[in-house]
C-alpha cells in the first residue's frame, strides 16, 4: 500500500505540474491570440462571409435574377424612397442588391479558392522538383518560372481571356495557370534549404525513394508556408477577378459579381449610388480580411517566415 | 564584372525567347490563328491564302520560326480593325503608358519613402502601426474604385481637375495618383523592413559607438544602403507597376497601350493584342535587365552570390 | 538623397517634354462634342454609322438639307429643283461654293460623287439608297440631270443624304485617299483625326453660307456613357447624346449642364432571324416571332426603364414618317396565351437563343431595356444568352455578314429621310445587308410604293404593308426613340429632330 500512496502523490504531483503547464501553454496562447487579434477579429469576418455564400440561397431575401422594372432604382432601407424588403436597395433592373452581393461573393469565393487550388498545387509540385533534383531540373523550371513572371498578372490573363473568352470556368483555369509561378519561387528556396538537412540525408541513405522523401518528410514542413501564401493569393485572385469582370472580360452579367455589378454601377455613381458601392465594399472588406487573416497567420505559425 | 553581364544577359536572352514562346502559345495553339487574326467579314479565299501564308499544315515550329523572324522585323500583322500594321499602333500609343508609369512610380515614392523610414526608426510606436495600418489598407483597395470615387470628387463634385483624357499635367494627377497609390503600400513596406535590416547591421552600431548624429547615421548610411533593396525590389516590381497602369488606365480613359489592349480584345483584333503583350513583356524584361545591371554594379555581393 | 533627386528631375523632364504639344485653340473658340464610338473612315458613303453622317455634314455639303423649324427640305449646294418628267430631275447649282482645296464646285461635282455610288464595283454601303438613280448628266457647269429607274417619289428627301465629294480628288486621289482625308465644300475643315480618340476640325473661312461661331471644334471618343456625363458635369465637353433617361436628374441638377430632349426617326426592335440568314432557328416559324412579341410588356419598359421617353410602335414604321398607321394597335403582353403559342409551334420546354447585344451608341438605355427584355422572355421560356460586341464597328460588320442571327439589337435612323420607305427597304427587304427578314409580299408593296409619285396610293401601300409586318410579326417590335441630348450651359443647343448633331450652328450662351 505504502508504494500505491506514494505513486498516488507522485502522480498527483505530476498531474498538478501537468495542469500548471497546460494553464500557461494556454495562457499562453491566448496571449499570442491576443497579439493576433486584427487577424482573429478577419477570420471571424471572413467567416460571415464564407458562410453567407456557401448558405446564399437561405440567406439571401431574394432572387438575384428576378427582375422587376417596376421597382428599379430603389435606395437602401434607411432611405428616403427605401424599404426593409430590400435592405440595400434595388439595381436597374429591379434586382435586389443584397441577395446578388451575396451570391457575388459566391462567385469570387468559389474563383478564388478554385484558382488558388489549381495554382499551389503546380507551383509546388514544380518547387519541390526544382529545388529536390536540382540542376537541369532546376534551371528549365526556373526558366520558365522568370519568363512567366515577367508578364505581369493581368496582362496574362487579358491575353488568354481574349483567346478563350470570357466565361466563369475560363476565368479560373487562366488564373490558377496564371499565378503558379509565385509558388514555385518560394517553395523552391526552402527545398533547397531542407535538402542539405540530416534527416533528408539520413532517408537517402535508408533507400527512401525521391518522392517518398518529396512527399513524406520535405513537403510536411512546407505546409505552414504554403498556407500563407496562398491565402494571401485568394485575396489578389479576387480584386483581378473583379477587374476583368468590372472590364466585362470575366464573368457576364446577368450572373451577379462584384466585378461586374461595380461596371454597372459606374454610370449610376451620381444619382444611385449604391448599385456601385456596395459591392466596392465588399470587395475591399473581403480582401482586407484575407489579408489580415493571411499575415496573422503568418505571425501565429512562423514569425521568422521570410515573406 | 564582365561575367555577371554575360550572365544576365544569357538569361535576358532566354527569357526573351520564352516571352515568344508563350505569345505564340497563346494564340497559335489556343485558338485557331486564321480566324483570330483575319478580320471576320475576310471571304474564304483570303482565310486559305493565310493559312497557307501561316503554313498551318506545317509543324509547329516552323510556324512559330515564321512568327518570331516577322516579329523581330517589328511585323506582327495588321490591324484588321484600323487597317495599318499592328506594331505601328501599339507603339504610338505607348507613350502615354510610359509616362504614366513613372508618374505613378514618382507618386509611390514620394508617399513610400518617407512613411516607411518613419516607420521603421519609429520602430513599434503608434506611428509605425498606423503606417503598415494604411499600407494593409491601401493592399486591399481595388484601385479601379478607387480610380472612380477620384473622378467623382474631384471632377464631378469640385470641378478642379479633367474627368478623364490626356494633354495637361492636371490630366496626369489623378491617374498618377491612383497607380502610385496601388504600389505605394508594398513599397512601404519593403523600405521599413530595409531600412530595419541596415539599421542593425554593424557599421551603423559602430558608427552609432563612434558617436556620430543619428541623422547622420541615418542620412548618410542607413538610407543609401536600404536604397538597393528597394531599387531591386521596384525593379521587380515594374511588371505589377504595368499591370497597375493597365487598370487605371481604363478607368481614366488613358491613351494609353492598355486601353488599346482591351478595345482591340473587345473587337477581337488579335494582331494588336499579341503585339501589345509582347512588346510590353519585352520592356519589363529590359527594365529588369537594367536594374539588375545597376544593383550588381553597386553590390558586389549580388555579382559574386547566387 | 542625390539619387533621389536626380531620379525626380528625370522624371519630370520627361513629364515637360510631353506636356509640348499644347493645343493652339482656347477654350472660348472650341466647341467640345462627344461620340461613343469612333468612325473606321472620313468617306460618308463607304459608312452606314451616324456618326459618319455627322461628321459628313460639318465638312461636306449636300444638294439639299432639311430645315429644323419648318421640317421642309429647303436647296443648299443646289438652288433649284424641277421634275422634267416623271423619269428625270433637272437641278440648278450655286455658283459660289468651293472645296477645302480651291476648285470650284460644279455639275462635274455632282455626277462624279453619284456615279462612284451607284457603280456596284466600288461596294459603297450608301448604294442602296440611291439605287433608284439610274444616271446623271452635266447639262453645263451648274445645272445637272438625274435620270431615275421609273418614277421616284423620295428623290428630293434624299438629297439630304449624299454629300458632295470632289471629282478631282475622286480621279487623282482615289479611294484609300479618300478614307482618311476628307474634301468638302462645308463649314468645317479635318485638320487631325487622332483614331479613336478625337478629332479636330477647324472652320472655313472661305464658306459661301453663315459661317460657325466657334473656329474650333473637337470630337472626342469617350466610350463610357458615364465618363461622357462626368466630362459634360466638369467642362470637358459640351455636348454629349444619348444620355440614359434615368441620368437626366444628374445633369439638369448639376447647375452646369442640362438636359434636352426630342422625339427622333429612330426606331429600335429586336430583329429575329426569320430569313434564316445565321442559319436555322426557331424564329423562322411565325408563331415563335408573335410568342416574342406577346411575351415582353414594353409599355412597362417605355414607362420605367425609359421614365416615358419612347413612343409605342406597332411596326418600324416611326410615328414621324410618311406613311406611319397611326391605326394600327401593337401587341399587348399575354403571357399565357405566349406559352401555349410556343408549344403549339413544337418547343413546349421552350428554347435557348443566342442574343447580340452591343454599345448604346444611339439607343439611350440599352443595356438595361434588354435585362428588362430578356427577364420577360425568359417568362414564357425563351431562354436567350446575351453575346457581348463593344464596338460599334465590328458589330455593323457582323449584321452585314449575316452572322449576327437569330436575335440581336437593331435600330434604324432612316438616314433622316421621313418616309416608310426608309426603313422598308434596308431593313425589311428582302437580300439587303441589313435586313433578316424575307417576305415576297411586303417586298412587292415595297416597291409599288418607291415607284410612285402619287402621295395617296403611297399611303395606302404603307398601310397594307405595315399590317403585313405585324401579323406576321417580322421582328420583335419596341419603339420610337426620343433622344435625350446633355447640353452645357456654356453653349446655346438644342435635340435636333433629325438625329443630326450640327456643331456649327451652336453659339456660346452669354452670361
Amino acid at each position: 500500500m505504502k508504494t500505491a500512496g506514494a505513486g498516488n502523490e507522485v502522480a498527483l504531483k505530476n498531474l498538478a505540474a501537468a495542469v500548471a503547464l497546460d494553464a500557461t501553454a494556454t495562457r499562453a496562447s491566448l496571449r499570442r491570440l491576443w497579439r493576433l487579434k486584427w487577424g482573429v477579429a478577419a477570420a471571424v469576418v471572413i467567416l460571415m462571409i464564407v458562410g453567407s455564400a456557401v448558405l446564399a440561397p437561405w440567406v439571401a431575401t431574394h432572387d438575384p435574377l428576378s427582375v422587376n422594372i417596376r421597382n428599379r432604382l430603389a435606395p437602401p432601407a434607411w432611405m428616403d424612397g427605401g424599404t426593409p424588403r430590400h435592405l440595400l436597395g434595388t439595381d436597374q433592373v429591379g434586382r435586389d442588391l443584397l441577395s446578388r452581393v451575396i451570391y457575388g461573393g459566391r462567385i469570387s469565393l468559389a474563383v478564388g479558392t478554385s484558382a488558388v487550388l489549381i495554382s499551389a498545387s503546380i507551383g509546388v509540385l514544380m518547387g519541390l522538383g526544382a529545388g529536390y533534383f536540382g540542376s537541369r531540373v532546376d534551371w528549365t523550371i526556373m526558366t520558365l518560372v522568370n519568363v512567366m513572371l515577367t508578364f505581369p498578372f493581368v496582362l496574362l490573363a487579358l491575353a488568354v481571356i481574349a483567346v478563350l473568352g470570357p466565361s466563369l470556368m475560363n476565368m479560373i483555369i487562366v488564373l490558377g495557370v496564371a499565378d503558379w509561378p509565385l509558388y514555385t519561387r518560394v517553395i523552391r528556396a526552402e527545398t533547397m534549404a531542407l535538402r542539405e538537412r540530416e534527416f533528408i540525408l539520413a532517408g537517402r541513405a535508408l533507400g527512401m525513394s525521391h518522392l517518398r522523401i518529396m512527399f513524406r518528410q520535405i513537403f510536411p514542413n512546407l505546409v505552414s508556408l504554403i498556407v500563407v501564401i496562398a491565402t494571401l493569393q485568394v485575396a489578389r485572385v479576387i480584386i483581378l477577378e473583379s477587374f476583368l469582370s468590372f472590364l466585362g472580360l470575366g464573368i457576364q452579367p446577368p450572373t451577379p459579381a462584384w466585378g461586374n455589378m461595380l461596371g454597372e454601377g459606374r454610370l449610376y455613381m451620381l444619382n444611385s449610388w449604391w448599385i456601385a458601392a456596395f459591392p466596392g465594399l465588399a470587395i475591399f472588406v473581403t480582401t482586407l480580411a484575407i489579408n489580415l487573416m493571411g499575415n496573422a497567420l503568418r505571425d501565429w505559425l512562423d514569425p521568422h517566415m521570410k515573406l | 564584372m564582365r561575367r555577371y553581364l554575360f550572365r544576365q544577359l544569357v538569361q535576358l536572352a532566354v527569357v526573351v525567347v520564352g516571352i515568344s514562346i508563350l505569345a505564340f502559345a497563346i494564340l497559335h495553339v489556343l485558338g485557331d490563328p486564321v480566324l483570330l487574326l483575319l478580320p471576320q467579314n475576310a471571304g474564304k479565299e483570303e482565310f486559305e491564302r493565310y493559312r497557307k501564308l501561316l503554313g498551318l499544315d506545317q509543324p509547329l515550329y516552323v510556324q512559330y520560326w515564321k512568327f518570331s523572324s516577322g516579329a523581330l522585323q517589328g511585323d506582327f500583322g495588321k490591324s484588321w480593325y484600323a487597317d495599318t500594321p499592328a506594331f505601328r499602333l501599339v507603339l504610338e500609343r505607348m507613350p502615354p503608358t510610359i509616362y504614366l508609369t513613372l508618374a505613378g512610380l514618382l507618386v509611390a515614392l514620394l508617399i513610400a519613402l518617407p512613411l516607411g523610414i518613419l516607420a521603421a526608426l519609429k520602430r513599434h510606436s503608434f506611428v509605425d502601426t498606423l503606417c503598415t495600418a494604411v499600407a494593409v489598407a491601401g493592399q486591399a483597395m481595388p484601385i479601379f474604385w478607387l480610380g472612380i470615387m477620384l473622378i467623382i470628387i474631384f471632377a464631378v463634385q469640385f470641378r478642379a481637375l479633367p474627368a478623364s483624357g490626356y494633354g495637361t499635367w492636371k490630366h496626369f494627377l489623378m491617374p498618377a495618383f491612383t497607380l502610385g497609390a496601388f504600389l505605394a503600400p508594398i513599397t512601404m513596406r519593403l523600405v521599413r523592413s530595409g531600412v530595419i535590416e541596415v539599421m542593425n547591421m554593424e557599421y551603423i552600431k559602430t558608427a552609432r559607438a563612434k558617436g556620430v548624429g543619428e541623422r547622420m547615421v541615418v542620412a548618410k548610411h542607413a538610407f543609401r544602403n536600404a536604397c538597393i533593396p528597394v531599387i531591386t525590389v521596384l525593379g521587380l516590381q515594374f511588371g505589377q507597376l504595368l499591370g497597375g497602369a493597365i487598370v487605371t488606365e481604363t478607368v481614366f480613359a488613358w491613351p494609353g497601350v492598355a486601353t488599346l489592349t482591351v478595345e482591340s480584345i473587345r473587337n477581337q483584333d488579335f494582331p494588336v493584342v499579341q503585339c501589345a503583350v509582347v512588346l510590353l513583356a519585352l520592356i519589363i524584361v529590359a527594365v529588369n535587365f537594367i536594374v539588375d545591371m545597376i544593383v550588381g554594379f553597386i553590390d558586389p555581393r549580388i555579382r559574386v552570390g547566387a | 538623397m542625390g539619387r533621389l533627386a536626380s531620379v525626380a528631375l528625370v522624371a519630370l523632364v520627361i513629364l515637360g517634354g510631353l506636356l509640348g504639344p499644347a493645343d493652339a485653340q482656347t477654350k472660348d473658340d472650341t466647341v467640345v462634342y462627344a461620340f461613343q464610338s469612333d468612325v473606321q473612315n472620313w468617306d460618308p458613303p463607304n459608312s452606314v454609322l451616324r456618326e459618319s453622317i455627322i461628321l459628313g455634314y460639318h465638312v461636306f455639303d449636300h444638294l439639299a438639307v432639311r430645315d429644323l423649324k419648318t421640317n421642309r427640305v429647303v436647296p443648299h449646294l443646289a438652288t433649284s429643283w424641277k421634275a422634267l418628267d416623271d423619269t428625270t430631275w433637272e437641278l440648278k447649282l450655286r455658283r459660289d461654293a468651293r472645296f477645302h482645296d480651291g476648285t470650284k464646285f460644279t455639275a462635274r461635282d455632282v455626277k462624279a460623287t453619284f456615279d462612284r455610288v451607284l457603280n456596284p464595283e466600288n461596294k459603297l454601303t450608301a448604294r442602296g439608297n440611291h439605287a433608284k438613280i439610274k444616271s446623271i448628266e452635266v447639262v453645263d457647269d451648274y445645272s445637272v440631270q438625274f435620270k431615275t429607274d421609273g418614277p421616284y417619289p423620295l428623290f428630293v428627301e434624299r438629297l439630304t443624304a449624299q454629300v458632295m465629294q470632289s471629282e478631282k480628288v475622286i480621279k487623282e486621289k482615289g479611294h484609300e485617299w479618300m478614307q482618311d482625308n476628307p474634301v468638302g465644300t462645308g463649314p468645317y475643315k479635318l485638320l487631325k483625326w487622332n483614331k479613336k480618340q478625337e478629332h479636330l476640325l477647324v472652320r472655313n473661312d472661305d464658306y459661301w453660307g453663315s459661317k460657325p461661331s466657334f473656329k474650333y471644334v473637337r470630337i472626342r471618343i469617350i466610350p463610357e456613357t458615364a465618363t461622357q456625363i462626368a466630362e459634360l458635369i466638369s467642362g470637358g465637353v459640351d455636348v454629349i447624346k444619348a444620355v440614359p433617361p434615368d441620368q437626366m436628374d444628374v445633369i439638369n441638377k448639376s447647375g452646369q449642364a442640362r438636359t434636352s430632349t426630342s422625339p427622333i426617326l429612330r426606331t429600335a426592335m429586336l430583329q429575329l432571324d426569320q430569313a434564316a440568314r445565321s442559319g436555322p432557328n426557331p424564329f423562322t416559324d411565325r408563331r415563335v416571332r408573335q410568342v416574342a412579341n406577346l411575351a415582353v410588356d414594353v409599355d412597362a419598359i417605355i414607362k420605367f426603364v425609359l421614365n416615358g421617353l419612347g413612343d409605342r410602335v406597332a411596326t418600324p414604321v416611326n410615328p414621324m414618317a410618311f406613311g406611319f398607321d397611326p391605326g394600327l394597335k401593337p401587341y399587348k403582353q399575354d403571357l399565357d396565351r405566349a406559352k401555349k403559342l410556343l408549344a403549339e409551334a413544337g418547343y413546349p420546354n421552350g428554347i435557348d437563343v443566342r442574343f447580340r447585344t452591343g454599345l448604346e451608341i444611339v439607343e439611350p438605355g440599352l443595356k438595361q431595356t434588354n435585362e428588362a427584355i430578356v427577364a420577360d422572355l425568359a417568362k414564357v421560356g425563351i431562354r436567350t444568352q446575351q453575346n457581348y460586341i463593344g464596338e460599334v464597328g465590328p458589330y455593323v460588320n457582323q449584321v452585314k455578314d449575316g452572322k449576327a442571327g437569330p436575335m440581336f439589337n437593331w435600330s434604324w435612323g432612316y438616314y433622316s429621310v421621313f418616309d416608310a420607305d426608309a426603313i422598308l427597304f434596308d431593313v425589311l427587304h428582302c437580300g439587303e445587308a441589313y435586313s433578316y427578314y424575307c417576305n415576297k409580299e411586303l417586298d412587292a408593296l415595297t416597291d409599288a410604293g418607291r415607284s410612285t409619285l402619287d402621295q395617296k396610293k403611297r399611303a395606302e401601300i404603307y398601310v397594307k404593308a405595315q399590317k403585313i409586318l405585324f401579323e406576321d410579326a417580322a421582328y420583335l417590335f419596341k419603339w420610337g426613340l426620343r433622344g435625350v441630348w446633355g447640353i452645357s450651359n456654356r453653349v446655346n443647343y438644342e435635340a435636333p429632330r433629325d438625329e443630326i448633331d450640327r456643331m456649327f450652328i451652336v453659339t456660346p450662351r452669354k452670361k
